[in-house]
């Protein structure tokens, strides 16, 4: 036996230098799908796009690893705004309610994580536009687009300068990854993306982009910069002729799924694990993970109560446990009975509750704020005619000869409360600063003009090598 | 019994001197003197580097002499605010309200515990907002006279052509101002149309004009104002900010005045078509004036 070894070891190198071919150590798989190969035809490219929604969407989990997409949204918007909080100010979560938010959090990871990856899905899709037929390859480019425009949107508007990425890259691509690119920048591509979605798409869908969800975002986009007042009053115009009209009783807004006044809405459907969402658990006491989170603040109940005409018992409501905090009413993933709102779902942790992205009565108060220009008061006819719509709907029908800068947001307030606004409104109308940092003095927490932005996650900079600066204040 | 041990131990005289020993080095120990190091011995390895930006405050009546200073430091703890007009400030954001106009430069000085500063200085020039005007339209050939374009060229009819019906005519009598005024004859088939008049978004205007018509002959001279520009007839409609169907046949030598309000709404430009029905009429006299607050 011994004296075959050799003549056996030959062959065994023989062969294994042989079978050094491309093919053999890097087969195509056959048993998997690969991006590389997946992406061939419509049904497939359609499935890509719907993989963009599905990350807009998140995991319904509670595994701190998993990317919880628009889930997790309410606690880097409206937790940091003067509306709400978390229950007990315990954990991160409640770094939130303080302005104390460190780069080290986790929700913080998650949302930042979870935007990148979207943005990879849109661009996944994008990279390969070639597989679509001639008729659909202009609606996939503006849907894909759409969803990168407004994940960019969200990111410059809480990070500030960010890191560019418009195309599928690798791990190699750290410079790409970790190099934050300006403002400016990053606004070219969102109005560019806009535009094409606009040009591209149509009004079929409302859980997925519509050329009227391209519009009403593309005025916002344009609001926020301070500039192109003229394009997006007519901008809003445009989606204000195409259809949509605001739901008669406000609470059929958000318990009417996809009713006419939804322009963009991210949908959920309860009791599927895949497809349901579990932050309207979160809001409740105890329900979710957390002891509960985005419960009421007393300074946005004071504007409900006052401003909010039939809006306010539709907006927050007692907690039957502990009667001295106060819930969301607009997303209750169990319903109640006594406001005759039906549960979403068996399991409130996998409620079936769609987010709204866009509706009209938002559109309606662009439109004022676009006529409005940046200057402190209007009393433009057709600005008082949009406002009015939005009060006369809530049960308010005094009639309104001038619009200030201050009605408008606290309009925007009473309107939007809980739906994710309140911050970015503050910030795009100026009063940021002056609105919270009052706040923070009388809540305790401690507000300075560095926690308009958020800090860059640590996990991304501890991973740049250097490359990802944070930004000023943390 | 442990007292017994521990006087055997205290008796041995080795040990008495081994705990003289001791005390002696424990004492002179204390006699050595640990430099401290020096300051700036260490560099400061994170400085600090001040920075801010600022805002003027937006309002409708004294806000804009407010200032808001959004501190954007890095790696500092205290701040010195110097605004530039003899406030000052330790909080970490600054505020001040100046007197008024004028030109301030603003330091601000940050620091770390170390005692380390940096220093970031921006002059600001505070200018009293004005209400901003609105445009004031010009309408070319408005009164149809000859080389008043303003090359001083012009046929007093050239800014009035278009594709959408034939051209105007001009006569000389009777004018409502100058020497010459459009005509239209009666078979309706002219067409007056310009486009490009540079108007501000969402604001009140009043088109002015004078038109007549022949006697006895039942028709109408239509006015429209226009927002932005139209390639076809058919989007006229869609169009139309305002509009005035003359009917007057009173007396053809005697012109009536006639005030179209619009507002320009998302429209930067507008445009103003004049056709005619069944009637001949004559049009003079366009202007285009901002309307009074009321």
């Amino acid at each position: 036996m011994i004296k075959y070894i050799s003549k056996i070891a030959v062959l065994l190198i023989l062969v294994v230098f042989t079978a050094c071919e491309d093919s053999f150590l890097s087969p195509d798989p056959t048993g998997a799908i690969t991006s590389e190969s997946f992406f061939s035809d419509d049904s497939e490219l359609e499935a890509g796009l719907i993989n963009m929604y599905d990350g807009i969407q998140g995991i319904n989990s509670t595994d701190t690893d998993d990317n919880h997409g628009v889930m997790y949204e309410f606690y880097v918007t409206e937790m940091r705004s003067d509306n709400t909080r978390t229950k007990g100010s315990e954990g991160e979560d409640a770094q939130f309610d303080t302005f104390t938010v460190e780069a080290t959090n986790g929700r913080l990871a998650d949302y930042y994580a979870s935007c990148y990856n979207v943005i990879y899905r849109a661009n996944l899709v994008l990279d390969k536009l070639d597989a679509a037929s001639e008729g659909a390859r202009g609606a996939f480019e503006g849907e894909a687009k759409f969803v990168r425009a407004y994940t960019y949107f969200n990111l410059v508007r809480l990070f500030g300068d960010v890191p560019l990425v418009d195309k599928e890259i690798s791990v190699s691509d750290g410079e790409i990854s970790y190099t934050r690119v300006a403002t400016a920048t990053i606004y070219d591509l969102i109005e560019s993306d806009l535009q094409t979605a606009i040009a591209n798409l149509d009004n079929s869908y409302k859980g997925r982009a519509s050329k009227a969800a391209a519009q009403a975002l593309l005025a916002k986009v344009y609001l926020t910069q301070g500039e192109n007042y003229v394009l997006a009053q007519g901008l809003c115009e445009d989606v204000m002729s195409s259809g949509y009209s605001l739901e008669g009783n406000f609470k059929d807004i958000f318990y009417n799924e996809l009713n006419n006044e939804i322009i963009f809405a991210i949908e959920y459907i309860g009791d599927v694990v895949d497809d349901s969402q579990n932050f309207s658990s979160e809001w409740l006491n105890s329900v979710g993970r957390t002891s509960g989170v985005n419960y009421v603040t007393a300074d946005v109940r004071e504007a409900l109560d006052a401003m909010g005409g039939n809006r306010t018992m539709y907006s927050y409501r007692q907690d039957a446990t502990q009667t001295e905090q106060y819930q969301v009413v607009k997303y209750l993933p169990n319903g109640d009975e006594s406001l005759g709102i039906l549960p979403t779902s068996s399991d409130p942790t996998k409620a079936g509750n769609d987010w709204i992205v866009l509706r009209y009565a938002d559109v309606l108060l662009m439109h004022v704020e676009a006529i409005m220009a940046g200057a402190s008061e209007t009393s433009n006819s057709a600005a008082i005619s949009s406002f009015m719509e939005v009060r006369d709907r809530a049960g308010i029908t005094d009639n309104v000869t001038t619009i200030t800068k201050v009605d408008l947001l606290n309009e925007r307030r009473v309107e939007f409360a809980f739906e994710n606004q309140r911050f970015f409104d503050l910030v795009r109308l100026g009063m940021a600063e002056e609105v919270l940092s009052a706040f923070s003095t009388e809540t305790g927490g401690s507000f300075s003009s560095t926690d308009l932005l958020l800090p860059i996650p640590q996990r991304e900079i501890n991973l740049s090598n250097g490359l990802l600066t944070q930004n000023p204040g943390y | 019994m442990k007292n017994n041990i521990l006087n055997l131990k205290l008796n041995q005289s080795s040990v008495w001197k081994m705990l003289i020993l001791v005390l002696a080095v424990s004492f002179t120990a204390c006699d050595f003197e640990y430099d401290l190091p020096d300051a700036d011995s260490k560099a400061d390895g994170t400085p600090p580097s001040a920075l801010f930006t600022y805002a003027q405050g937006q309002g409708s009546a004294e806000e804009w002499k407010d200032y808001t200073f959004s501190n954007l430091s890095n790696s500092a703890t205290d701040y010195v605010w110097d605004f530039g007009d003899g406030n000052t400030s330790t909080e970490k954001d600054g505020k001040n309200t100046y007197a008024g106009e004028g030109s301030f430069t603003v330091t601000l000085t940050s620091s770390d515990k170390l005692g380390v500063t940096s220093s970031y200085s921006e002059t600001i020039e505070i200018i009293e907002p004005e209400e901003p005007l609105a445009i004031v339209p010009v309408i070319l050939e408005a009164s149809f006279e000859d080389l008043s374009l303003p090359d001083g060229n012009g046929d007093g009819r050239d800014s009035w052509r278009n594709d959408f019906g034939g051209v105007i005519q001009i006569t000389n009598d009777p004018v409502q101002d100058g020497s010459q005024a459009a005509k239209f004859p009666s078979a309706g088939d002219r067409v007056a149309y310009q486009d490009g008049i540079a108007v501000t978004p969402n604001t009140d205007y009043i088109l002015t004009y004078y038109y007549t018509m022949k006697e006895g002959t039942p028709g109408s001279l239509t006015v429209k104002v226009l927002g932005g520009t139209i390639t076809d007839l058919s989007e006229a409609d869609a169009a139309k900010l305002g509009e005035y169907v003359g009917t007057d046949i009173s007396d053809s030598s005697t012109y009536v005045k006639v005030s179209i309000p619009f507002n320009t709404g998302v429209n930067e430009t507008v445009a103003i078509m004049v056709t005619n029905e069944d009637v001949e009429c004559r049009v003079d006299t366009f202007e285009i004036e901002v309307a009074p607050e009321n």
